[in-house]
């Protein structure tokens, strides 16, 4: 079932929180809403489940009017940063809380919780209760109740932002897993760029109540289209057409006609550092960070990032030029 | 997995139809709870208002008031009233600052002797600490029988250690907390930075507890101002406001006069708790949650006089409330000191059914209490803001009406034979309201803290899970609000149980409560028979804590409940 958004908007007070917001989510689809806090990302997932009134738009899953229809008869499922699992009952009660209140009857309820309980591979845990479990094993129970009651669509808010890095990694990876074998469409909040990177078929990239950008990572890393984008999504060079055309003459062939609203965006790794006695450009510092290393450099007047993989052969100090394809970059509106 | 169960949450009709049952829930919730404010506290204080206003003619105007400040001996009673609440003020700080700097920042042994002895004057009617007194240093007092000194404990200083030793444990309380939510690293930093251990206390400590012990000053001044039962019993012929509105009611059936009076006494309390509410939300600092606690050192120069303090003011308490306990077992204090019962063998003013009027009033003033704190809690957190804001100040308004006022209002608005609200008059369960509303604020104070610590995401998953208003009461506020009402239960108990204040105008010859007993007794002369009375009240309340200190010991093991997570 397809999930359509058209023109919502939503304020608080005098605060326009979410503007003229468009989108659509298919049927297998697992999409992001990536941007900082305060962007609105989390006040639109709200009112897709239901738990806040929008002011204007429609919201509609499969053709069905959804302004009308409260949270609780909605059926989605959600998952929240905080876990929040009921205290006071078993993982399996957990799991099962949203069949017991559709009057399953209990031989069906606890086949299906079973079920559940393979799927996110903790079968051993169904009578343990939730503070007897880890912080990765308690967002799990978390998705499985939501899960259970076979949601029109998962609601996902910041759910791996409370765990530590490797667990979250490896998290990544089964909630991947499990949207798709089920093939629930899923949307996920994060602030979180990589995160949605490696997670998301598409991420709809938001900022002051906006969105900025939908697309798929590869388009959102490869092609931004907005300046905020371009800067939030990786690290970019934001470069403004009168100083490439001084600086950087290889690019300036690309300069859109209406330059003033636009900048280059340059990915550290578009620029090309050589060691070079006679070059104008000059390391100012490098930062090793594993497997590559930042590199600082004085270039005219201004300072850019460019990234090697190995650890260079350079020093700080050392005279370089730049080296860039003419096609390297995007034209961000500003 | 059969298709043939449900997996939409609910079809539409029936999540109109229990919409519609959760608003009425909620409606419900929210109504009750003000419209008791409204008939049980605004009513009655609006009515003792408009009743200072009316004059011996019936017409409105301010010969009521100008008639008070006539007589010629209420300068002095006003005098009187603002010294006496400014020294115990002084007196309580004071020692309450040394008493919650010790038990919070220095390895004094036996802090729990000073625990123990802080909650002995809050388990018994505020002038079990004149009894005491009087047994010790009164004309007839042990003091005086073996010495043969003359000490006049009547009055000032008598009336001045029973306010203080009243007031203390609350100031402590509220110094303490001042005191505990400091962080370590302001001391770290300033010690790197070569600051003395006075300079810190004076640069850190002192500015971090500055509103803890304004707070603390001001409520020692409501309390002392508006208490009634030492004064009545150890005042003698220093008089206070609080006993002047007795004698003009009780003893004059002037009511005109006492709400006068009552108003005298509500516009300092209201002030008072007014100033603390601005003044509280300028917390120096501001904890926060990763703050690490100061550790406690100890510091011979500072910490042996402080321990003698400490320790001679828990000693004092445990005396006094002791020589209470000791008296009531005593043939005829001090002079035939033969152990027996007799005592207890009470027959004036109804026995002991008054203690047990006590009890019936007190619970249902808890039950009373807990459901419709409950309800309004949880109806006031789903209402819009600005809502919610209106109601958390009528909530939190009865805490600056006096008991006295308060009961005083209530005679004026319930004593009306014929109309409905006349009909409960004279009955146990309006003292249990009037005590309801008496500790209505503190009471609503500890719910709201109590729901604060109900994680919303819980209540949102139930409603998206397909669970109403009841499902999210069952599943997910009420295992993280057990304690809470525990606790709150428990306060309106104990209070009801001693409070003098507020019910002393309620009691008819028929009706009449444990702690209006205890004063009966002491002004008919039978003091060891007050003090045999007494006993029973602190015994009962003593067993009412325990039990809410198992309960809450239970609730924290067992896994219907959620101690608060850090």
């Amino acid at each position: 079932m397809h999930l359509i958004i058209k023109n919502l908007s939503k304020s608080f007070d005098h605060f326009l929180a979410l503007n003229d917001i468009n989108l659509e989510v298919g049927s297998n689809e697992f999409v992001c809403l990536l941007g900082p806090s305060g962007c609105g990302k989390t006040t639109l997932l709200r009112i897709i489940a239901g738990l806040m009134p929008f002011d204007s738009g429609t919201l509609s899953l499969g053709g069905r009017d959804l302004a009308k229809v409260q949270a609780r008869e909605r059926g989605f499922g959600i998952v929240f940063q905080s876990y929040s699992l009921f205290p006071n009952m078993t993982v399996a009660e957990n799991i099962g809380y949203g069949l017991k209140i559709r009057k399953w009857p209990q031989k069906d309820a606890e086949a299906k919780v079973r079920e559940l309980m393979e799927l996110i591979r903790l079968p051993e845990l169904a009578h343990r209760y939730p503070h007897q479990l880890s912080g990765g094993q308690q967002q799990r129970v978390a998705i499985a109740r939501a899960l259970a009651v076979d949601p029109a669509v998962l609601l996902l808010d910041e759910p791996l932002s409370a765990l530590d890095a490797r667990v979250r990694a490896e998290m990544r990876l089964e909630i991947r897993d499990v949207q798709r074998r089920l093939g629930i469409p899923t949307i996920m909040v994060t602030h979180d760029q990589e995160e949605a990177l490696t997670m998301a078929d598409r991420i709809v990239c938001m900022n002051q109540g906006v969105i900025e950008q939908i697309g798929t990572p590869l388009e959102l890393y490869t092609r931004p289209q907005t300046r905020f984008v371009a800067d939030f999504v990786g690290t970019s060079n934001l470069l403004d057409p009168d100083w490439i055309r001084q600086t950087l003459p290889a690019l300036s062939p690309g300069i859109p006609e209406d330059e003033l609203q636009f900048q280059l965006s340059l990915r550290p790794e578009d620029l090309n550092v050589v060691k070079d006695d006679a070059g104008t450009g000059i390391v100012k510092a490098i930062t090793f960070l594993g497997n590559i290393s930042r590199i600082l450099i004085d270039w005219q007047g201004r300072e850019l990032i460019a990234e090697s993989h190995r650890f260079p052969s350079l020093a700080e100090g050392d005279a370089v030029t730049l080296q860039v394809a003419p096609e390297a970059g995007s034209w961000v509106r500003i | 997995m059969g298709t043939h169960l449900k997996t939409a949450a609910i079809d539409h009709a029936t999540a109109r139809r229990m919409e519609w049952e959760d608003r009425l829930l909620l409606s419900v919730s929210l109504i009750i709870p003000l419209i008791g404010l409204l008939l049980f506290f605004l009513y009655p204080v609006f009515l003792i208002a408009k009743r200072s206003f009316i004059q011996r003619d019936g017409n409105f105007g301010l010969s009521n008031y100008t008639e008070v400040f006539g007589m010629s001996h209420i300068p002095t009673v006003i005098t009187n009233s603002l010294v006496m609440s400014s020294a115990t003020t002084l007196l309580c700080v004071t020692l309450g600052f040394a008493i919650a700097y010790a038990m919070q920042r220095t390895t004094i042994r036996g802090q729990y002797l000073i625990r123990i002895a802080l909650i002995l004057p809050l388990l018994a009617p505020s002038l079990v600490q004149a009894l005491g007194l009087i047994f010790l240093l009164g004309r007839n007092g042990v003091v005086s029988q073996y010495t043969g000194w003359n000490i006049q404990i009547y009055g000032f200083w008598g009336l001045l250690i029973s306010n203080s030793m009243y007031a203390l444990p609350q100031a402590v309380m509220i110094i303490q907390a001042s005191l505990r939510h400091s962080d370590s690293r302001y001391y770290d930093a300033a010690l790197m930075m070569g600051a003395s251990r006075w300079r810190q206390f004076i640069d850190i400590t002192l500015p971090n507890a500055k509103f803890g012990l304004l707070s603390a000053a001001f409520v020692v001044f409501t309390v002392t101002i508006t208490d009634f039962g030492n004064a009545a019993v150890i005042g003698g012929n220093y008089r206070v406001l609080a006993t002047e509105i007795y004698s003009q009611v009780v003893g004059q059936m002037n009511f005109n006069m006492g709400a006068v009076i009552g108003i005298m006494l509500l516009l300092p309390t209201l002030v008072a708790v007014y100033i603390e509410k601005v003044s509280s939300q300028r917390q120096f600092g501001g904890s926060s949650e990763s703050a690490i606690p100061v550790t406690r050192e100890f510091v011979p120069l500072r910490d042996i006089p402080l321990a003698a303090v400490v320790h001679s003011v828990g000693l004092i308490i445990f005396m006094i409330v002791l020589t209470v306990v000791y008296a009531s077992f005593m043939r005829l204090w001090p002079y035939r000191m033969e152990f027996t019962l007799a005592n207890y063998n009470i027959t004036l003013s109804g026995g002991y059914t008054p203690l047990w009027t006590s009890f019936i009033v007190s619970f249902q003033a808890a039950i009373i209490g807990v459901v419709a704190l409950f309800a309004l809690v949880m109806a006031q957190r789903r209402l819009p803001r600005r809502f919610a804001k209106a109601i958390y100040l009528l909530a939190i308004l009865p805490v600056g009406v006096p008991g006295l006022v308060l009961g005083l209002s209530y005679v004026l608005s319930f004593n009306a034979p014929g109309s409905m609200l006349g009909m409960l008059y004279g009955t146990g369960l309006l003292i249990a309201l009037c005590n309801f509303y008496h500790f209505h604020s503190q009471g609503f104070l500890t719910m709201v803290a109590g729901i604060r610590a109900v994680p919303p995401a819980l209540e949102e998953t139930v409603s998206c899970m397909g669970g109403g208003v009841m499902n999210s009461l069952r599943d997910a506020i009420l295992p993280f609000m057990m304690t809470t009402l525990v606790a709150v239960f428990f306060f309106l108990f104990m209070r009801s149980m001693v409070t003098l204040s507020a019910v002393i105008f309620l009691i008819s010859p028929t009706l009449s409560v444990g702690a209006v007993s205890v004063l009966r007794l002491d002004q008919a002369g039978f003091t060891t028979q007050a003090a045999a009375f007494s006993t029973c009240i602190m015994v009962s309340v003593l067993i009412a804590l325990g039990l809410m200190k198992l309960i809450l010991f239970r609730l924290s093991r067992s896994r219907a409940s959620v101690a608060v997570v850090s």
